[in-house]
């Protein structure tokens, strides 16, 4: 059997060094894909575009790093801890170009992507300040028409079909069937790229598949590559392995208000570690791992 | 008896009596989800509660810090993906109610949650995530906010989910489905809409509170007409319910 299983630098230096596009998944504080994110940043990743449905610490790191020129997403916070401040002054002083959706119409977009159609209708957005802006910027990627079939107004959404997306999940076989534990909101935008690349806690038996068939959210001809990175979503959580680090949350909310703070933090502990191990050693360690890892039953 | 509570735990009890049982509700985190637990513990035990994120029916033993906290997740009877729950659910029309909130809120329930225009420019805050999909599909709406004139206004700085846009049949001409009907829960009072404006007037005040204090709250035109009633006060066992099995660490009330 071939392996999929790849070196995460391996696996990031595949993108292009510039103008990539790629959709992220994670949602606020959960299951970011941290370390893959961390690996763009190191390897200078520019010009991104950028998709996500709710963003989080990896999206705020990205564009505080200057790396992404175009976003398109529906929200970005890190929940209670805080929001997304380099996102936030991104947007207000026009260094990115950002393109804003709801949480629903962005997913259908990926939903379209996913299933090879050209676009999808629905209602979401009308009447809308997203929708207005989104058309008064000549955006095609969406168009309201009448419907052909009941004669009502519907925003028309382009399928989008990233280059790229990666998305971190509890295990996956060599093979790459994912298996995602909890809700999977971002199964979609997973399904829908060209490339789809998978971090994972674990790398398990093709026999633990097999066993559990109805637990791969993901089946492997949707994969492209799997790099195994324990703790890679960290500090987010990843449901039934750990949960979120509140200390490290309510830490990075803090650092993230200053512009200088954030660029020490950048630099020590995210351009100046070789790679996640070691990100981890530094601003963690076993002791503070061990301690968020979750009970079995509750999940967290 | 005159029982003594919290404007919270008012906000939480007046919310939850609205809801019926065997209805389908899209919560957030916070007031909302204390409301539809507490609905569910009185009046609506065939309530089942959605989260956006793709959970359906948690019965959470801790209260969490947002939607994506597997704590609100624990003894789910669901999970599924965004497209599960809001286009599959939602979309669909199976909701029933859905919760809102946000940074502003006008004259016709339209909400602002993305961003706030100073002196200095604008301040983006967050964005829509599955609010303004709730706003465009539930049959009824509940928004709960601070009662401020910074935060009930004439117009907003930016539409992010749209309730009765810019009154009278707009919401319908713009090819949006019409709400059955939409509530603003706030500290001092419970707003209601005109049947044929569509604009915001005083359903209910709160125990304690004086028109005046709505009035001078409030940063956008209101039509005080009709009769103004009292909010009902909570109940002593809707009160040990919120203190003792549904909120008992008092995070949200």
């Amino acid at each position: 059997m071939k392996s999929k299983v790849r070196d995460l630098r391996e696996i990031v230096g595949e993108i292009p060094n510039s103008g990539a596009n790629i959709a992220i998944g994670g949602f606020a504080i959960t299951r970011n894909p941290m370390a893959f994110v961390f690996e763009l940043i190191r390897q200078g990743k520019r010009d991104l575009t950028v998709y996500q449905i709710v963003g989080g610490m990896e999206l705020d790191i990205l564009v505080g790093a200057g790396l992404v020129k175009r976003l398109e997403y529906s929200a970005g916070s890190l929940d209670r801890f805080g929001r997304l401040e380099r996102v936030n002054e991104a947007i207000d002083r026009g260094l990115i170009d950002v393109r804003e959706y709801s949480g629903l119409s962005i997913s259908l977009r990926f939903l379209a992507g996913s299933m090879g159609i050209p676009f999808i209708p629905t209602k979401c957005l009308l009447g809308t300040d997203m929708l207005r802006i989104l058309l008064e910027r000549g955006d095609d990627s969406v168009k309201v028409e009448s419907s052909p079939f009941d004669g009502e107004r519907y925003v028309y959404l382009r399928a989008l079909q990233p280059a790229f997306a990666v998305i971190h999940a509890q295990y996956s076989d060599e093979k790459g069937n994912v298996i995602i534990e909890g809700p999977y909101w971002d199964v979609e935008l997973a399904k829908s790229a060209k490339k789809l690349f998978v971090t994972v806690e674990q790398v398990v038996s093709n026999e633990f598949i097999k066993r559990y068939p109805e637990k791969v959210i993901i089946p492997s001809v949707y994969v492209s590559a799997i790099a195994e990175v324990p703790f890679g979503a960290y500090p987010t959580a990843v449901y039934r392995c750990y949960d979120y680090d509140k200390d490290m949350l309510t830490e990075y909310a803090r650092i993230s208000k200053d512009k200088a703070e954030f660029d020490k933090f950048l630099k020590d502990y995210v351009l100046e570690t070789k790679d996640f191990n070691e990100f981890l050693e530094k601003v963690a360690g076993v002791e503070r791992l061990c301690k968020i890892k979750a009970d079995p039953v509750y999940g967290y | 008896m005159s029982l003594t509570y919290t404007t919270n735990e008012l906000m939480a009890v007046t919310a939850s009596r609205l809801l019926r049982d065997g209805e389908n509700v899209v919560v957030g985190l916070g007031l909302p989800q204390i409301a539809a637990l507490l609905a569910q513990s009185t009046h609506a035990p065939n309530l089942t509660i959605i989260y956006e994120i793709g959970v359906i029916n948690p019965e959470a033993e801790e209260m969490g810090v947002g939607v994506a906290d597997p704590r609100l997740w624990y003894k789910g009877e669901h999970f599924t993906s965004f497209v599960g729950t809001l286009g599959a659910v939602l979309q669909k029309g199976l909701v029933d109610v859905g919760f809102l909130g946000g940074l502003q809120v006008d004259r016709y329930g339209n909400i602002n949650s993305t961003m706030i225009k100073t002196e200095k420019g604008s301040r983006h805050i967050n964005g829509s995530g599955g609010a303004a999909d709730i706003a465009t599909f539930a049959k009824r709406l509940l928004i709960m906010t601070r009662h401020e004139k910074r935060k009930i206004v004439d117009s907003l700085d930016y539409l992010t989910s749209v309730v009765y846009l810019r009154g009278y049949d707009s919401r319908e001409k713009e090819g949006l489905p019409l709400p059955e009907d939409v509530k603003i829960i706030t500290n001092l009072c419970v707003f209601g809409f005109d049947e044929e404006t569509k604009s915001l007037k005083v359903v209910s005040i709160h125990p304690g509170v004086k028109l005046e204090d709505v009035i001078q709250n409030t940063g956008a035109s209101l039509d005080i007409k009709g009769e103004v009633k009292t909010t009902k006060e909570p109940t002593e066992k809707e009160l040990d319910l919120l203190r003792n099995k549904i909120d008992p660490h008092r995070m949200y009330i």
